[in-house]
């Protein structure tokens, strides 16, 4: 029979999940939001997911709360509750994120000629993919995974950096897409942080498994370890 | 590992046929504090009496390997048990001060070693309370019987009278488990002073006591030396799985 302290980590774990999944819902619907045209966007569901993900950030701060006052957690325990803070903290940025990105794609003209032209939807793919990826990392705690997501994090932070680039280049010579392509430039400086908040995650995983910091460490100096 | 106190090579005991420590080798560093954990008969207090020899007192014991204190391995023929004893004290796990003053129990050791001086007595007991950080609560009740001293500072006089005979190491088996969390606070407080001047080994089944107190931690699991290392990386990062399974509680 589990006890009663790992009956509260299952349930700790189960909420991280939850609230993992409800990020990754709100990413995606984002992403749909950038990709359509305005008239169709309507993103309310967006808001109220927002609220469950405050709500269960609240719920991981009180649970982890209680565990270190009643039950002092040492080893994996201590390192399973330590990044369940951290990590219920960079999902509710994602939210957060999400939600900036949704409000700021109202307001682009033209928003499909500009999306083809920068190559954005390749991106908020690739931002949607990695997000999908830290859920799995985080419930599967499989190392492979965690190394994935460093990649991928390379590979967006690059392709915004580009699209960027492209962007101000365009506004330099048009004026008329000032307005629409810093919002634009917004929205992918947004991707890039949830990319960021996902490699986070990663490394918060890798911690709980590994016992190992490697926080602004990032993937090469892992990989040359390996 | 710098400066050694102890150390111990391939030390096994046997309570007549029953093997309690199985090949026990480990070093014990001066001046710090070394916890013992483990579940009930894992051998850790055991491996705590063969410091001081104490097993020699129970008839059936016998005991293989080496347990140098300083280089001299303290279970040779030549080696006088009572300068042992002297040299390394213990408290034990009910405190168990003698049926006399609060001054006379502190002065008995130093006495019996020989120390008639009334001075140089009055100047022991003072600064053993002192370091047993007892002395403003008791200085001038020195006359009082011992045994109407509260549990906690019945435990602090007796690691005071440990003190009095000026021992290297200081043996604790279980010092704070039948106090309260005032009294264990102080009692832990104290042992982050002594180790300055003490090498301390405490024997707990608290482990947050274990993680407060010490500086490393050797986890014994059926007279074996499972796993020693510094006390912070046992509670957070232990090597074996036995270990992390005893800390976390999931034993068994």
């Amino acid at each position: 029979m589990a006890s009663y302290f790992e009956i509260e980590l299952d349930k700790l774990k189960s909420i991280i999940e939850k609230i993992g999944k409800l990020a990754e819902s709100q990413v995606s619907e984002s992403v749909k939001m950038l990709l359509q045209e305005p008239e169709v966007a309507e993103g309310k569901s967006i808001k109220k997911t927002e609220n469950k993900i405050d709500k269960l950030d609240i719920k991981i701060d009180e649970i982890c709360q209680s565990i270190f006052a009643l039950q002092q957690p040492v080893a994996s325990d201590l390192r399973f509750i330590m990044s369940a803070m951290q990590i219920s903290n960079e999902i509710e940025r994602i939210g957060d994120l999400s939600i900036s990105i949704v409000k700021r794609s109202k307001n682009i003209k033209e928003k499909h000629d500009l999306i083809v032209k920068f190559n954005i939807a390749d991106v908020a793919r690739q931002v949607e993919l990695i997000t999908v990826k830290t859920n799995n990392c985080f419930i599967t705690r499989d190392g492979n995974t965690i190394g994935e997501i460093f990649v991928l994090n390379k590979e967006i932070r690059n392709n915004c950096e580009d699209a960027i680039h492209d962007i101000i280049n365009e506004m330099k010579v048009n004026s008329k897409a000032v307005v629409s392509g810093t919002n634009l430039v917004i929205i992918l400086k947004h991707l890039e942080r949830i990319s960021e908040h996902c490699t986070n995650i990663a490394e918060y995983v890798y911690f709980m498994v590994n016992a190992k910091i490697i926080k602004h460490d990032k993937f090469d100096n892992l990989r040359s370890e390996d | 590992m710098k400066d050694i106190k102890i150390k111990v090579n391939d030390l096994s005991l046997y309570y007549g046929e029953k093997k309690a420590l199985n090949e026990i080798t480990m070093d014990i560093p001066a001046n710090k504090v070394t916890a013992l954990i483990g579940p009930s008969g894992c051998g850790k207090s055991t491996f705590l009496r063969c410091i001081n020899r104490m097993n020699d007192l129970m008839p059936s014991v016998s005991i293989t390997g080496k347990m140098l204190v300083e280089g001299v391995d303290i279970y040779d023929r030549n080696v006088d048990v009572v300068n042992i004893r002297k040299k390394i004290g213990m408290v034990f796990q009910k405190s168990n001060p003698f049926p006399k003053s609060i001054y006379e129990n502190v002065a008995y050791g130093p006495r019996i070693n020989g120390i008639k001086d009334k001075t140089q007595l009055d100047e022991i007991v003072e600064t053993s309370l002192r370091q047993a950080a007892i002395w403003d609560e008791l200085k001038d009740r020195l006359d009082d019987s011992a045994l109407g001293l509260s549990g906690g500072q019945q435990q602090r006089l007796c690691i005071g009278r440990t003190l009095a005979v000026s021992p290297d190491i200081i043996l604790m088996d279980e010092p704070a488990s039948a106090l309260d969390p005032i009294s264990t606070s102080k009692i832990e407080e104290l042992i982050h002073q002594l180790k300055e001047q003490y090498t301390i080994i405490i024997v707990t089944h608290n482990m947050q006591q274990a993680a407060r107190t010490s500086d490393h931690t050797a986890f014994f699991y059926m007279g074996e030396l499972i796993e020693m290392g510094k006390t912070n990386s046992i509670f957070t990062k232990p090597v074996q799985k036995q270990t992390e399974d005893y800390i976390t509680g999931r034993f068994g």
